[in-house]
C-alpha cells in the first residue's frame, strides 16, 4: 500500500523525516520498499510568460517569450492554457523531472531550451492539461521555496496485518515509539427525520456480524476539492465524485470500507444481507457483467442485490450526477467468505482486500459518522438522525500473557512491567496477567504471538546470540552418495546441466513420450510448462542441440523425474561430437568405481529421426539414463565427505551473439601453472570469456625444463557476432601478454 | 585431459551444506511434487488464508502441487523422528509466474529446521550470524527485520546489501509454529524450534555477478564451463 507522509504525520506527531519513518516502520516488520517525491530539482524556477507566438510548423504547439528576471529566452510549449503575463514553473537545460533530464531540445525545428511545467511534471499531482499556473510567487526564484512534491511511502503488508492498511492503522502501529495524534471527536449535524423512518436493514446470514447505516438526503453530487484530489491521486485512487471519494478517503484514512448507494436506486428503502440461492447475472460498478454463484454474499433491496457484499457495488444502484439521498453502508463481514466469493468471481478490490485481512469491527461506527460527516461538508444536504444497526459488534477476544515463556521462547529476560507496556501501547488492555487483544489485530491468538510484538517493539537489538548445543556429527544420506557420483563425472571431464523439469507439447513430441504417461500441470502460466520430464534424456538432447559453439559435447545431469504415480532421482549422460566418448564408455568407467553393473543402465545411440526431431547437427549422440534409487544402495564409495573448492571465479557474462574459438598452443617453463596462465589469458582482452586448457605434456624437444601447454579459447562480443579479424587482434594481445609474463612461446 | 564442470548450484548447495554440516544438520531430502497438505496446510497455511496468494503455486492435474519451498522436508521429518533433530532440506521449489532476467519458475533452496527444548530467537540469530559470516566473510554487513510467515511465530527476514547499496532479502526464518509441532506429533509445551529458508540462487548470482537468472537452466556450455 502507498502512504503519503504528511497524511501519516496527521496522526502521528514527528519531527523525523520520511527515510526515518520508513527505517522505522521496516524495523517494526513492515517492509517500506520505496519513498518517492520530496524536494523540486532546483534548477526548475518562477518564470514570466512576456508573449505567446503561434509555433511555424505545428499548429498544436506555440512558442513562449518568457523571462526569468534577469534574461528572456523562447521555448516551445504544447499547452493551450499560456497567456502572457502569467507566472509559470520553468526547467531550465539540466533540471530532473522524474528519471528524465532536461535538454535543449528542437521541437518541430525551433529549439526550446528548457520547458515549461504540468503539475504532473512538478510532481505535485496527476495534473496533466495545462501548465501549472503560479500565484504569489516571486519571479526568477526556486519553485521548490514554494511547494514540495509530496512523500509516499510505498510498504509491504503482511497478510496478517490488515489493520495496517491504512493511515491511522500504520501511524497506530509506530505509536509506541512516536506520540500518537487521537482521531478527531465528531459532532455531527443531524436532521430531525429518522434515518429508521427511511431505511430498514436487516441480516439474514452467518456471515455479516453487524451492518450499519446512515442516511443522508438532498446532497449534490460534484467534483471533489483540489485537496481531496491531490491525496487520494497521491496514492494512487482515482477520484471519481465527491462521495466516492469521501468512502474511499475514508478507507485510506481509517482502513474501513464503505459502501454508498443511491437511496432512489433501493426499492422499499430495504436493506438485507443475504446469500444468493440461484445463480444470477448482474452488472458490477466497473461495468462488467459477472455471474454471481448460489451461497454468495450480497446485499439486496426488497427484490434484487445492489452489491456483491464487501468487494463491488452493482450498477444498478450506483452513485450518479442525479442522485439526491444516499444510504450510506460499514459492515463487518467474515473474511472467509469475502476471500472465497473474490476468488470465485476472480475480482479482487481495495475493499475486499481489506475484508479478507479483517477490519476493526471496534472501529464501524466511527468510520461511518466519519463518512457521513465529510460528505455532508463536501456535498451539502442533511445526516437523518441516528444510525440504523443490525447484528451486534463482536467482542474481543482475550490472551493470557505468559512471561516466563514469553521470556523462554525469545532467549531474553524482560521485565514485566517492559512486556506490559509493550502491549499496553499497542492496544491490548490488561487486566491480572490476562490481555484483552484489540479489535483491530486478527494476529493474535496465543502467547506466541505476543513474543513477536514484545521482541520487535522493544528492539532486536536485545536479543543477545546465543550458540545452539553442539550435536554429534550427523549422518550422511544419500544426498552425499549423489554428491560423489557428480564429482567422479565431471573428474571424468564431462560438465554438468541442470534442466527445468517441464516438458512442452513440443518436446513430448520431440522425445515420443505419451503423454497419458506424464503428470500435467492444471494451470500453466508458460505453455512450456505443461508436464513433468519423466526422463532427463529429452532435456540433455536439448542441451546437446543448443550449445553449436562446442564441438564435442559430454555432458550429465542429475534430477528428479514423475510418472503419474512415482518421483525418483535419475542420472543420465549424453555424448556428441567426432571425439567424444560413447555414453557406454563413460557409464563403464564410472560402473568400475562404484561397483555397481553397466546392465542397469538403459544406453542407446540416438536415431538419425530422433536427431532431426530433436534439431541437433552434430555426429555420434549417444545417451545413457538410470533410476539412481536402485543403484545408490549397492554403490560402494571410499569417502563420502563432501568436496567444496573455494576457487576465484571471474564470471564474465554471456553475449547474446555467438563466441569463435581459438586454439592456442605454448612453449613454457614447466613450473608455469596453467592456472596462473588462463587467468592472464582472461586479464589480457574483455573478449575472452571461456578459457580451458586442453592439452599439457613435458618434451625434451621444448628444451629442457619446458612444457607444451594448450588453451581452447572463446572470444565474444556483446554488441556483435565475433569477426575473424577482430579476434586475430584480440588473439595476438593475448600472446604478447603471455610472452611478457611467462617467456610463453607461441607454438606454430 | 578436458576438466569437467560441476553446476554452478551444485557447487553453491555444497557451501551451504557443508556450513550447516559443521553445525550438526543433517540433510534430508523431500519430494518436489507433494501433496497440498504437506506444502500448505500443515504448515498453517490453510487455503482459505490470503497467505496462499503470495505463491503462485502449480497446481497438477491430480490435485498435488510441485512444492513451493522446500519446507514441505519439515513436517515428512518431523512426523517420523523424536527430538532433538536438526535437518536442512536442499533442494529444487517452483514458481507459476512468467519468467525474465530476474525471476524464474524453478530455483533451489535450502530448509533448516531445529527442534529441541529451550530452542530461542537468540539461538537462531547466533546461527543466522554464523551463516552470513561463513557464506560472505566476517565484515558481512547484513539486518534482521521482523516478518510475518504463516510457519513461523516469531518471524524475521535477513537482508544484505546489493550493489546499488539497496537492502535485498536473501534469508526468511522464525520460531516454529506451535501447530507446525503439532502437525508433526510433537508436543509445542515441551519443544521449540527454529526454521530458516534461503534462497542459494541470489546468493550465487551476487557473489559471480550473474545477471540473468535464467542462465542457470539454460544448459549453455558458454555459462556452464566458466564454473
Amino acid at each position: 500500500m502507498k502512504y503519503l507522509f504528511s497524511w501519516l504525520k496527521e496522526y502521528c506527531d514527528t519531527d523525523k523525516s520520511p527515510e526515518e519513518i520508513a527505517q522505522e516502520i521496516t524495523r517494526l516488520g513492515t517492509e517500506i520498499e520505496s519513498i518517492e517525491g520530496g524536494q523540486i530539482d532546483d534548477k526548475i524556477i518562477v518564470a514570466k510568460i512576456l508573449e505567446v507566438k503561434p509555433h511555424p510548423n505545428a499548429d498544436r504547439l506555440q512558442i513562449a517569450k518568457i523571462t526569468d528576471g534577469i534574461k528572456e529566452l523562447e521555448v516551445v510549449c504544447g499547452a493551450p492554457n499560456i497567456e502572457a503575463g502569467q507566472l509559470v514553473p520553468f526547467a531550465q537545460v539540466g533540471a530532473k523531472i522524474a528519471d528524465m533530464e532536461v535538454e535543449e531540445a528542437k521541437i518541430r525545428g525551433v529549439s526550446s531550451p528548457g520547458m515549461l511545467l504540468s503539475e504532473r511534471e512538478l510532481g505535485l499531482s496527476e495534473k496533466h492539461e495545462g501548465i501549472r499556473i503560479l500565484e504569489d510567487v516571486e519571479l526568477g526564484e526556486k519553485v521548490s521555496k514554494y511547494f514540495a512534491k509530496e512523500t509516499v511511502l510505498e510498504a509491504e503488508v503482511t497478510p496478517n496485518r490488515g489493520d495496517l492498511l491504512s493511515h491511522f492503522g500504520l501511524a497506530r502501529d509506530i505509536a509506541a515509539q512516536e506520540k500518537m495524534i487521537e482521531k478527531p471527536t465528531l459532532e455531527l449535524k443531524e436532521s430531525k427525520e429518522k434515518a429508521s423512518d427511511f431505511v430498514s436493514v436487516e441480516i439474514k446470514t452467518k456471515n455479516c456480524p453487524v451492518y450499519l447505516a446512515r442516511v443522508i438526503r438532498n446532497i449534490k453530487i460534484g467534483p471533489s476539492p483540489d485537496w481531496l484530489k491531490v491525496k487520494l491521486e497521491a496514492v494512487g485512487a482515482k477520484s471519481i465524485n465527491n462521495v466516492v471519494d469521501a468512502t474511499n478517503y475514508v478507507m485510506l484514512d481509517l482502513g474501513h470500507p464503505l459502501h454508498a448507494f443511491d437511496a432512489g436506486k433501493i426499492e422499499d428503502h430495504k436493506i438485507i444481507v443475504s446469500e444468493i440461492e440461484q445463480e444470477i447475472e448482474v452488472e458490477t460498478l466497473d461495468g462488467t457483467p459477472r455471474a454471481l454463484l448460489s451461497g454468495m454474499m450480497v446485499i439486496c433491496n426488497a427484490k434484487r442485490p445492489v452489491a456483491i457484499a464487501g468487494i463491488m457495488g452493482l450498477k444498478n444502484s450506483e452513485v450518479d450526477d442525479q442522485t439526491t439521498d444516499i444510504i450510506l453502508e460499514a459492515a463487518v463481514f467474515d473474511v472467509k467468505s469475502i476471500r472465497k466469493s473474490s476468488k470465485e468471481l476472480a475480482l479482487q478490490t481495495e475493499a475486499s482486500y481489506r475484508f479478507e485481512r479483517g477490519v476493526d469491527a471496534g472501529g464501524v461506527e466511527y468510520a461511518l459518522d466519519f463518512a457521513a460527516k465529510m460528505i455532508a461538508d463536501l456535498a451539502g444536504g442533511e445526516i437523518l438522525h441516528g444510525v440504523v444497526q443490525a447484528g451486534e459488534e463482536e467482542k474481543s477476544r482475550e490472551v493470557r500473557i505468559d512471561y516466563v515463556r514469553i521470556n523462554g521462547l525469545s532467549g531474553v529476560e524482560y521485565k514485566k512491567e517492559e512486556v506490559d507496556r509493550v502491549l499496553n501501547n499497542l492496544g491490548f488492555k490488561i487486566d491480572n496477567d490476562i490481555a484483552k487483544i484489540p479489535t483491530w489485530r486478527h494476529d493474535i491468538f496465543d502467547w506466541e504471538d505476543l513474543v513477536e510484538e514484545v521482541v520487535r517493539m522493544s528492539g532486536l537489538d536485545r536479543v543477545k546470540p546465543e550458540p545452539i548445543k553442539v550435536l554429534s556429527k550427523p549422518e550422511m544420506t544419500d544426498y552425499f552418495k549423489k554428491e560423489k557420483i557428480k564429482d567422479l563425472l565431471t573428474s571424468f571431464g564431462l560438465d554438468e546441466t541442470a534442466n527445468y523439469s517441464f516438458l512442452s507439447d513440443e518436446d513430448v513430441v520431440a522425445a515420443k513420450i505419451n503423454p497419458g504417461n506424464l503428470l500435467e500441470v492444471a494451470n500453466p502460466v508458460q505453455e512450456e510448462n505443461r508436464y513433468l520430464r519423466n526422463s532427463l534424456i529429452p532435456g540433455l538432447l536439448k542441451n546437446v542441440a543448443k550449445n553449436p559453439s562446442f564441438d564435442d559435447i559430454e555432458i550429465f545431469e542429475l534430477g528428479n523425474v514423475f510418472s503419474r504415480d512415482k518421483e525418483w532421482t535419475s542420472l543420465a549422460i549424453a555424448t556428441s561430437g567426432r571425439s567424444a566418448r560413447k555414453a557406454g564408455e563413460i557409464i563403464k568407467q564410472l560402473c568400475e568405481k562404484i561397483s555397481v553393473s553397466e546392465s542397469d543402465f538403459k544406453i542407446y545411440d540416438i536415431d538419425r529421426e530422433e536427431l532431426e526431431r530433436f534439431k541437433i547437427k552434430k555426429p555420434n549422440v549417444s545417451v545413457a539414463e538410470v533410476s539412481l534409487g536402485e543403484i545408490l544402495p549397492k554403490c560402494k564409495f571410499e569417502n563420502l565427505s563432501l568436496q567444496v573448492d573455494d576457487v576465484e571465479i571471474q564470471y564474465h557474462n554471456v553475449s547474446k551473439f555467438p563466441p569463435t574459438k581459438r586454439d592456442l598452443s605454448f612453449i613454457v617453463d614447466s613450473k608455469i601453472s596453467p592456472k596462473e596462465m588462463k587467468k592472464a589469458i582472461l586479464n589480457a582482452t574483455k573478449f575472452a570469456f571461456l578459457v580451458e586448457v586442453f592439452d599439457e605434456f613435458e618434451d625434451k624437444r621444448f628444451g629442457e625444463n619446458k612444457k607444451n601447454i594448450a588453451y581452447h579459447i572463446w572470444l565474444q562480443d556483446k554488441d556483435k557476432t565475433m569477426s575473424d579479424s577482430s579476434a586475430d587482434e584480440e588473439i595476438s594481445k593475448i600472446i604478447t601478454s603471455l610472452k611478457e609474463k611467462f617467456s610463453a612461446d607461441l607454438r606454430s | 585431459m578436458k576438466e569437467g564442470h560441476l553446476h554452478p548450484s551444485t557447487q553453491f548447495l555444497r557451501r551451504l551444506v557443508k556450513i550447516y554440516e559443521e553445525l550438526g544438520f543433517e540433510v534430508f531430502e523431500s519430494p518436489e511434487v507433494d501433496s497440498e497438505w504437506y506444502n500448505f496446510d500443515a504448515l498453517n497455511v490453510p487455503s482459505d488464508h490470503p497467505s496462499r496468494d503470495i505463491q503462485d503455486t502449480f497446481w497438477l492435474k491430480d490435485g498435488r502441487v510441485l512444492r513451493t519451498q522446500t519446507s514441505n522436508g519439515q513436517v515428512r521429518f518431523g512426523e517420523k523422528n523424536k527430538p532433538p533433530f536438526r535437518i536442512i532440506v536442499p533442494g529444487r521449489c517452483f514458481r507459476n509466474e512468467a519468467t525474465d532476467a530476474s525471476h524464474e519458475t524453478t530455483f533451489y533452496q535450502v530448509e533448516g529446521l531445529y527442534v529441541d527444548k529451550n530452542v530461542t530467537v537468540a539461538n537462531l540469530f547466533w546461527t543466522i550470524d554464523q551463516m552470513m559470516k561463513k557464506i560472505y566473510g566476517e565484515s558481512i554487513e547484513y539486518r534482521i527485520r521482523p516478518h510475518h510467515y504463516p510457519f513461523v511465530e516469531p518471524g524475521y527476514d535477513v537482508d544484505i546489501k546489493n550493489e546499488a547499496g539497496k537492502w535485498m532479502e536473501i534469508f526468511g526464518s522464525g520460531m516454529v509454529h506451535p501447530v507446525v509441532l503439532k502437525n508433526m506429533g510433537i508436543d509445542p509445551e515441551v519443544y521449540s524450534g527454529f526454521a530458516f529458508g534461503l534462497g542459494p540462487d541470489r546468493m550465487m548470482m551476487k557473489k559471480f555477478g550473474i545477471d540473468e537468472i535464467r542462465l542457470n537452466l539454460s544448459g549453455d556450455l558458454r555459462f556452464l564451463r566458466q564454473f
